[in-house]
């Protein structure tokens, strides 16, 4: 008989007066406000709500809540919701996963037939041969896969963040859990409460006893005029190192899910107990339910779940013999199990529970009411590293060990009256409060900027709460006969005893072999069952066994929650309007949209090297420094010297990490007396800087140097070509420009174009003489502007990243991470001048040092013989028609200036010498000759023009 | 010279569609999978810890080599540490000519342990996409397809067009930022049921006379002649181990404790330049199928693939600080949701449901280490990193041949521990760093 609607009960939550109509299946159906999809397809006589992952058997309602196996369904695009939690809406789309064709009538329940077949794990044991036919037999195992659909073109949805830093959470707002978040917060703390259901209460909310009504009431109101935060429909999915807590909440009014993450200072920990399900031949059979869920139905929703039942109790809490009763349920028969009567078996249709076989007599019965006992869920606890120890007299795991700042309370620590779990509750919160208040004053007290500490640090509170006591509880875990265990993963009693006998006989190997405990509730009902028969099996205890370890989340979050807005930002340089004005074409460096070129990046060499060209280099990494140190500094971290360096001059320098793998290059000046200007590659910019601050500041910490990333404070214009100076000069009326006064190699500060506090060096990446002025970021457009209105006759045009690769390919410069890799050590970029092994000492040069006599590839620079041919970067080097590396182009490209190909590479030291001949394999698998230079520069190997 | 079936010490029932329907038939169970024998007091040679490298080594040393009288100690159970932990995806495409050449034979092996060993391992060959969202990136992978080719193994650039064949959730739109620009593509990567390759080491081993002893936790290891106290160090020579269930005299105890490597080698006066680092993965709700390649992006610092139960296994890079905790962070799952949803955008519905971390033994250049150590008889196959499970059956093959042979073959000479010493690195941080 299927379940039905009943008549208004005084604690139900549903709003009779809102109907809400949605889809299931296809079909119409309609419920109340404040239904569950489960609960208003229950009241509406479904009794099947989905297909078990192996034999497909019919599944119906187990524990009507959020735990529920038996309850996932597909909800529009959304997949796996839990039909027991979510709240009925308005026109939902509501399917049954895992069918085909239908839920009524599924084809794979032929499994079922074959189910002998397919004992735990018999995937492992077939299809090894014909290996051609795997991907086959891959497919149709995958097509038994469980889960619904994710539609990847759903679209984007809204998710969000919150940080918070209460003094106290408390974790389940059942009656325990209340009377320590109000004591905790009448203590003074700030306190969070978070239930994982849709209202607070716990199982007073469904308990028709008068008492623990008007108790409930007294707590809600109490609760409303206190200053405690209450979040339900939220979950606390995880506890992370000194309480950093994840929340997830469920009922946010705009976003889908919202993270919220907590620096608590205590958790309170009262999530009550679970229910579990018993184990017995039937038990998966739709009309089997746990007594919390016939009590959930009825008093929550007014769903009456039968109509005669048997009630099998092993606990007064469970007894839900009086409810059914209350709602016109014809009690059949009470099976007390702490009397040491059993279920046997139910019997029916594969639809519905038609008898229950008790202590070998059969009853007739449509629904099976099951109070086996209870399960702690331990999670929290867990992930704060204790290891919850079982207790056999109790029937279920308690705390053992929890760090101080991590406290239990309500049905994990104990039995007890609801005054008794409240006033153990309200012990805790007070507890909580104060060993909060010693954790604040330990955080101001170490924390280095805090505010003055009022008064010495409080005691530390001893745990003075009266302990809980632990009732008897029998060990029911399975019958005696064989029924299911894991209701999401079809996993039977007989799967683990023979599992178990194969020598998969601990939890873990379990676990893994048979995947018990690996579905949706990730163990929560199936865990203690589990544990329990391997017990059974191995001759042991449930202690002895153990349970497999609890990991985050407690309860699923989804990976939109995770991620929360997701900022990934993009960065310009404050010139980007113009190059976009200009038809740039940009590329992506990292963080930064750079121009890559404004359509003829040839053309753009071609105006440099005979005019003069600009290019914002913005990114380019830019530290300044300022301290007395800096030259100690420098020694350290560049493999040259740096004492020496004059104020008004710039030195180029070669970093290495301790392995004396180059890291990065660039030029730092010499601006004042203590202050200098570093600049980075613009990849290199963040890990230089991180580089830099944690030689400073683990390393040497006495050393006066202060380290400012002022990358974009800059804005920074490369001026290269022959007419450079003649174009600088229009714009910087106050530094000499001669030759002679701003030399090759020099900086100087300068206004340009009228604005001051800028800095310019005389550099040469691109191999011609050029000027790179960096001026105040919010400058750089108008100082770009007017380079280009002030050289409109000397022909000045822009030239982007690909322009300045090409020349300063032709110029021979490498490129750290293009033509170096992880292993390229400072001497294979034959810059040897500039590893001064004579120094006292610098980050690399030991490992520097002692490799002097090892044979390191090296980077030299290539012509191929058809100077047409671009072999493509990344083409090996090859010996002769061998497949033997010689090594490889790292970088290529034709050069305008030469009107040849040219390339840099790196090759084994034998041919790294000028006119060595080597064969290059390109991409297309053709083998070209090419020839080794005598000198990394293509295009001017005297640097008669850089300097000129 | 590799055994026949006919040699085999004992006759376990093989495995096969027959085998099950007759035992289902007949209601008949399956025995021991591996015999559980009581500890002797001596063996021919001891392996340290009962992952994938451990047993491979275990199983070759008496299929290969007929040195049948073995121990695998593992102080928790078979699997416990990253053979259970890791992401089980299996590739060759790596950058340096050493690494493409271990890493082939590695996937041969692979490929053919199904029937080699008689289980379903269950590898899905099903391409191994490795994305680059940069020029520089797509330089790189340019050059490992370069390597690879050259090595024989089958690896190609692709452009966002065929990746969008290929994988058609990922957004290979013009994004700002990490826009798809091409991938390396690697059509016999994979993933495999990390378990069973496990369960079938150790299957075959115990079929060949092999003992595997779980929950047995060496606590030191014997050694004599040493430079060090105890006889240990440099010029000493291996005389046992003790464990929690007593000592075993030895001659030969080789190391396979991924990221108690260091621990343990310590115990014999070995020091390695070896950093323990975590490693988290994690795991979602199971959904249909929708993404039948390996994806893995270096900029994002993720790895994800759908197992053939249809719950995506991400990964990403090491935890950037040095622990043997293993008990995860919020940050990660944070900063990999919003990875995976660069890449993916559609499936924000889908649902974590659950987090874990195993260890890694990071070397300074991301290549393991292998073979012999300055003490006698104490081997090591470690410094296995994030790359270990892959590497799990040619490292047990070639690490049987060191012990039995007492030559170092060609594949793992790179992999020396010597090489520290002589400067002479494996450049294998461009292609492991999450390249998995």
């Amino acid at each position: 008989m299927a379940m039905s609607r009943l008549g208004q009960r005084p604690t139900e939550v549903i709003k009779r007066s809102v109907t809400l109509h949605f889809r299931w299946n296809g079909r119409s159906f309609s419920g109340f406000e404040g239904d569950t999809v489960a609960s208003a397809l229950a009241a509406s006589g479904q009794q099947v709500f989905s297909r078990s992952l192996k034999y497909h058997r019919p599944r119906g309602i187990l524990t009507a809540d959020y735990w529920d196996p038996n309850l996932m369904v597909q909800v529009g695009d959304d997949p796996n919701v839990r039909a027991g939690h979510r709240l009925l809406e308005e026109g939902m789309d509501v399917r049954a996963q895992n069918v085909w064709p239908s839920l009524r009538f599924d084809l794979k329940a032929a499994n079922s037939l074959v189910g002998r077949f397919l004992s735990a794990g018999f995937y492992y044991k077939t299809f090894m041969r014909p290996r051609w036919l795997w991907p086959s037999y891959e497919r149709v195992l995958s097509a038994f896969g469980p889960g619904g659909r994710v539609d990847i073109d759903s679209p984007d949805r809204y998710h969000d963040k919150r940080y918070t830093h209460p003094d106290v959470v408390v974790a389940g707002a059942g009656p325990a859990g209340i009377e320590a978040a109000l004591a905790a917060s009448k203590a003074g703390a700030r306190v969070l409460l978070v239930e994982h259901e849709h209202s607070v209460g716990g199982h007073l909310r469904y308990s028709t006893r008068a008492a623990e009504q008007v108790a409930l009431g007294k707590l809600r109101g109490t609760l409303e005029a206190s200053d405690v935060e209450v979040l339900t429909d939220s979950t606390v999915t995880g506890r992370y190192e000194d309480n950093w807590l994840g929340i997830v909440q469920r009922n946010h009014p705009i976003a889908v899910e919202r993270l919220i993450k907590a620096r608590a200072k205590m958790l309170v920990v009262a999530p009550g107990l679970i229910e579990r399900p018993y184990v017995f031949e039937g038990n998966d059979r739709p009309g089997v339910i746990t007594s919390a869920a016939a009590r959930r139905l009825i008093n929550l929703w007014g769903v009456k779940p039968g109509e005669r039942a048997v009630v099998f109790s092993a606990n007064d809490e469970g007894d839900a013999a009086a409810d059914l009763r209350d709602a016109g349920v014809d009690v059949a028969a009470v099976i007390d199990g702490r009397k040491g009567h059993r279920i046997n078996s139910t019997r029916g249709s594969r639809r519905a529970v038609e008898g229950v076989v008790a202590d070998g007599v059969r009853i007739d019965a449509d629904l099976l009411v099951v109070a086996a006992g209870w399960t702690a869920p331990t999670s929290l606890l867990n992930m704060a590293g204790d290891r919850p120890a079982y207790d056999r007299y109790a029937a279920r795991f308690f705390p053992s060990n929890p760090p101080d700042s991590v406290l239990a309370t309500g049905g994990l620590s104990g039995d007890g009256t609801l005054d008794e779990l409240r006033t153990h509750g309200a012990a805790t919160g007070r507890l909580a409060a104060a060993r909060a208040l010693s954790v604040a004053h330990r955080i101001q007290a170490r924390t280095a900027r805090a505010r003055a500490v009022g008064g010495p640090e409080p005691d530390w509170a001893a745990d003075d709460r009266l302990p809980l006591r632990r009732d008897f509880h029998p060990e029911l875990f399975r019958s005696d006969t064989h029924g299911m265990i894991d209701f999401s993963e079809d996993v039977g009693s007989k799967d683990l005893l023979a599992a178990a006998r194969e020598g998969y006989d601990s939890v873990e190997l379990a676990k893994r072999y048979t995947t018990a405990t690996m579905g949706s509730s990730q163990g929560k009902l199936e865990t203690v069952n589990t544990v329990a028969v391997l017990a059974e099996a191995r001759g042991e205890n449930i202690g002895e066994v153990g349970t497999t370890v609890w990991r985050p989340p407690y309860a699923p979050v989804s990976l939109g929650a995770l991620a929360g807005r997701v900022f990934e930002p993009v960065r310009v340089s404050p010139i980007q309007p113009w190059h976009e004005a200009n038809g740039v074409r940009t590329i992506l460096a990292g963080q930064w949209v750079r121009p890559d070129h404004y359509g003829d990046p040839a053309a753009e060499v071609r105006n440099a090297r005979s005019n003069v060209g600009i290019i914002d280099v913005t990114p380019l990494g830019k530290l300044d420094l300022r301290g007395p140190d800096i030259p100690k500094l420098l020694n350290l971290l560049y493999t040259n010297k740096w004492s020496n360096l004059a104020v008004g001059k710039v030195r180029y320098g070669m970093m290495c990490g301790e392995d004396g793998v180059v890291l990065d290059d660039g030029v730092t000046g010499r601006l004042g007396e203590d202050h200098y200007m570093m600049t980075t590659t613009s990849s290199g910019a963040g890990v230089v800087w991180e580089w830099v601050e944690n030689w400073l500041q683990t390393e040497r910490p006495d050393w006066r140097v202060h380290v400012t990333p002022v990358t974009s404070a800059y804005a920074s214009i490369n001026v290269a070509g022959p007419k450079s100076r003649r174009l600088v000069g229009r714009v910087v009326r106050d530094v000499d420009l001669s030759p002679e006064g701003f030399a090759y190699m020099e900086v100087r500060s300068a206004t340009v174009a009228g604005v001051a506090g800028c800095f310019m060096w005389r550099i040469g990446f691109t191999g011609d003489l050029s000027y790179e002025l960096h001026v105040p970021a919010g400058h750089g457009m108008h100082v770009w502007e007017a380079l280009i209105e002030a050289g409109a006759d000397l022909g000045v045009g822009p030239f982007g990243m690909e322009g300045q690769r090409i020349m300063r390919l032709e110029k021979g410069h490498f490129i750290v991470g293009q033509d170096t890799d992880g292993l390229t050590m400072a001497p294979s970029t034959g810059l040897s001048r500039l590893i001064r092994l004579d120094k006292e000492n610098f980050v690399g040069r030991p490992e520097l040092g002692w490799s002097g006599s090892r044979r390191l590839p090296m980077i030299v620079a290539i012509q191929p013989d058809h100077p047409q041919t671009v072999p493509d970067e990344g083409c090996q080097i090859v010996r002769g028609d061998t497949n033997e590396i010689l090594g490889r182009i790292t970088s290529s490209r034709m050069s305008p200036t030469l009107r040849r190909s040219i390339c840099l590479g790196q090759v084994e030291p034998e041919l790294a010498i000028g006119g060595s001949r080597v064969t290059v394999l390109l991409a297309s698998g053709d083998r070209i000759g090419a020839t080794v230079m005598g000198h990394h520069a293509h295009f001017d190997p005297a640097g008669e023009r850089l300097r000129g | 010279m590799a055994r026949s079936l006919g040699q085999l010490r004992h006759r376990p029932p093989r495995y096969s569609a027959a085998a099950l329907a007759w035992r289902g038939l007949r209601g008949h169970t399956w025995p021991r999978v591996w015999r559980d024998p009581e500890l002797k007091t001596s063996y021919d040679a001891v392996v340290v810890g009962g992952g994938v490298h451990g047993l491979a080594t275990a199983y070759y040393l008496a299929r290969n080599h007929d040195i049948t009288d073995v121990a695998v100690l593992d102080k928790a159970y078979l699997g416990s540490g990253g053979s259970g932990r890791n992401t089980a995806i299996i590739r060759a495409n790596y950058l340096t000519p050493a690494g493409v050449a271990f890493y082939g034979r590695s996937l041969q092996l692979y490929n053919s342990m199904a029937v080699d060993l008689n289980i379903n391992v269950m590898f899905s060959e099903r391409g191994h996409l490795t994305l680059a969202h940069t020029d520089g990136a797509l330089r790189t992978m340019r050059w490992r397809a370069e390597v690879n080719k050259l090595g024989g193994v089958d690896s190609s650039v692709i452009g966002p067009g065929e990746i969008k064949k290929i994988v058609p959730s990922l957004d290979t739109s013009d994004r700002p930022r990490y826009p798809i620009l091409g991938a390396l593509y690697h059509p016999p990567g994979g993933i495999v049921r990390h378990d069973a390759v496990v369960w079938g080491y150790a299957r075959a081993a115990d079929h060949l006379g092999v003992e595997m002893h779980q929950r047995t936790e060496v606590l030191d290891v014997l050694c004599s002649g040493g430079e060090g106290p105890g006889g240990k160090g440099a010029g000493g020579r291996v005389t046992g181990v003790r464990t929690n269930r007593g000592d075993i005299s030895t001659p030969v105890v080789i190391n396979c404790t991924a990221g108690w490597a260091s621990l343990v080698s310590a115990m014999a006066g070995v020091r390695l330049p070896i950093v323990t680092h975590p490693l988290q993965a994690a795991v979602t709700e199971p959904v249909k199928m929708f993404l039948p390649a390996v994806v893995v992006s270096g900029s994002l610092h993720v790895y994800v693939s759908q197992t053939s139960r249809g719950e995506l296994v991400f990964g990403a890079s090491v935890d950037p600080v040095a622990t043997y905790s293993v008990r995860g962070s919020s940050e990660f799952t944070e900063e990999l949701a919003g990875h995976v949803l660069q890449l993916m955008p559609g499936i924000s519905q889908m649902r974590l449901l659950r987090q874990w971390a195993g260890l890694c033994d990071m070397t300074p250049d991301y290549s393991p280490v292998m073979g012999f150590t300055p003490v006698e008889g104490f081997l090591v196959d470690v410094g296995w990193g994030t790359y270990g499970f892959k590497a799990g059956p040619v490292s047990g093959e070639q690490m049987a041949e060191v012990v039995a042979t007492g030559r170092t073959p060609e594949l793992i000479e790179p992999f020396a521990l010597s090489r520290f010493n002589t400067g002479n690195l494996v450049g294998e941080k461009g292609a492991a760093a999450v390249g998995h």
